[in-house]
């Protein structure tokens, strides 16, 4: 365990699920960095649903901050060897 | 309606409450359950943000007017004088600008303090205050902030939205009215800006039952405030660390 965390640079498998009104993803898995920041995911999303803005949610209840890495957020909420990541499109405020 | 599995507990058990959100939950929170997720995430925001300013629970039980005392809840969460430099190199025109403002300032005043003097190295500090108070017509809660200088001087939104990740400033952009805007503090009745609640509850009910493990687990309503804060505090630049989230901390 020790070493999984330590070891940054390893891949992290991303599974990416569809909440509410959000468009469902042809591919809904991918790899990415360790030392990547979880704003390459919500880029990657925003990109691939066409949002200016898009609501990213992970396990537990939690938005992480695009600035994580995500081998911290899988370290902590990671299932099954993958860190689950929901996807909304944009949020209303008002 | 709301239909949560709640359990009636003194704030004083805090530790012990279980309740959770069934699959019916509409995304409210109640005034006692404010208090009790207030508690909860001020702990461990203390525990996990060392480096930060501390919330604290402000007591005011005068409150809002015209509420019924079931609805009311007496007080609200507090957190100021958090500081944001504002680099030169970011935004080269703005802080120019207000350097000589500054230096026209002191020299009439005639005081050379090391605060002005700080400015001449192309950073000027912005303070924030953030207060979460508990909206009794929306039942969730809402950020209320101000901003300003370190001489003072209350920031203008179009001044607060520099601050700003850049993610907020295009919601600001599209949505004028609707997202962030200046109102009356409900407890000091001075405008403060807020971040508008109404899409709150439909966002919260995505983020605690969305996800199959707390469906399944079942959240505890004592994070709500955790939960809500990972969203509302990256609109105003806030991180809420991984740690805080953690069931057992």
């Amino acid at each position: 365990m020790e070493n999984e965390s330590q070891d940054s640079a390893r891949k992290v498998i991303i599974q990416l699920k569809a909440t509410a009104d959000a468009p469902i993803l042809k591919q809904k898995k991918f790899k990415m960095l360790g030392t990547d920041k979880f704003a390459k995911v919500i880029d990657f999303l925003r990109r691939q649903i066409h949002r200016e803005t898009v609501f990213v949610y992970i396990n537990s209840a939690f938005s992480p901050n695009p600035d994580e890495l995500v081998i911290d957020l899988f370290n902590n909420f990671g299932v099954d060897g993958k860190l689950l990541v929901n996807y909304a499109c944009s949020v209303a405020w008002g | 309606m709301v239909v949560c599995l709640y359990i009636a507990k003194t704030s004083s058990q805090v530790g012990k409450i279980m309740s959770c959100f069934s699959s019916s939950w509409d995304g409210t929170l109640s005034p006692n359950d404010f208090s009790v997720a207030a508690r909860v995430f001020t702990e461990r925001w203390e525990r996990n943000n060392s480096s930060s300013p501390s919330w604290f629970w402000v007591n005011s039980p005068k409150g809002p007017p015209f509420l019924a005392s079931s609805q009311h809840v007496d007080g609200y969460l507090s957190l100021e004088n958090m500081c944001v430099l504002v680099s030169a190199e970011d935004n080269n025109e703005e802080v120019s600008c207000t350097v000589e403002e500054e230096a026209g300032f002191s020299e009439i005043e005639g005081a050379a303090d090391s605060a002005t003097l700080v400015q001449s190295n192309h950073h000027e500090a912005h303070y924030y205050d953030f207060h979460i108070v508990y909206s009794a017509s929306y039942r969730v809660p809402v950020l209320y902030f101000r901003a300003y200088c370190s001489d003072g001087r209350p920031l203008l939104l179009n001044e607060i939205e520099k601050d700003l990740p850049a993610c907020s400033s295009k919601v600001l952009l599209e949505t004028k009215w609707t997202f962030i805007t200046q109102e009356e503090h409900p407890f000091l009745n001075r405008p403060w800006y807020k971040l508008h609640p109404c899409g709150t509850r439909e966002w919260m009910k995505l983020l605690c039952l969305g996800d199959e493990v707390a469906a399944k687990n079942g959240l505890a309503i004592e994070l709500y405030l955790v939960s809500w804060f990972s969203v509302v505090g990256q609109v105003v630049g806030l991180k809420t660390p991984l740690e805080m989230v953690k069931k057992s901390v």
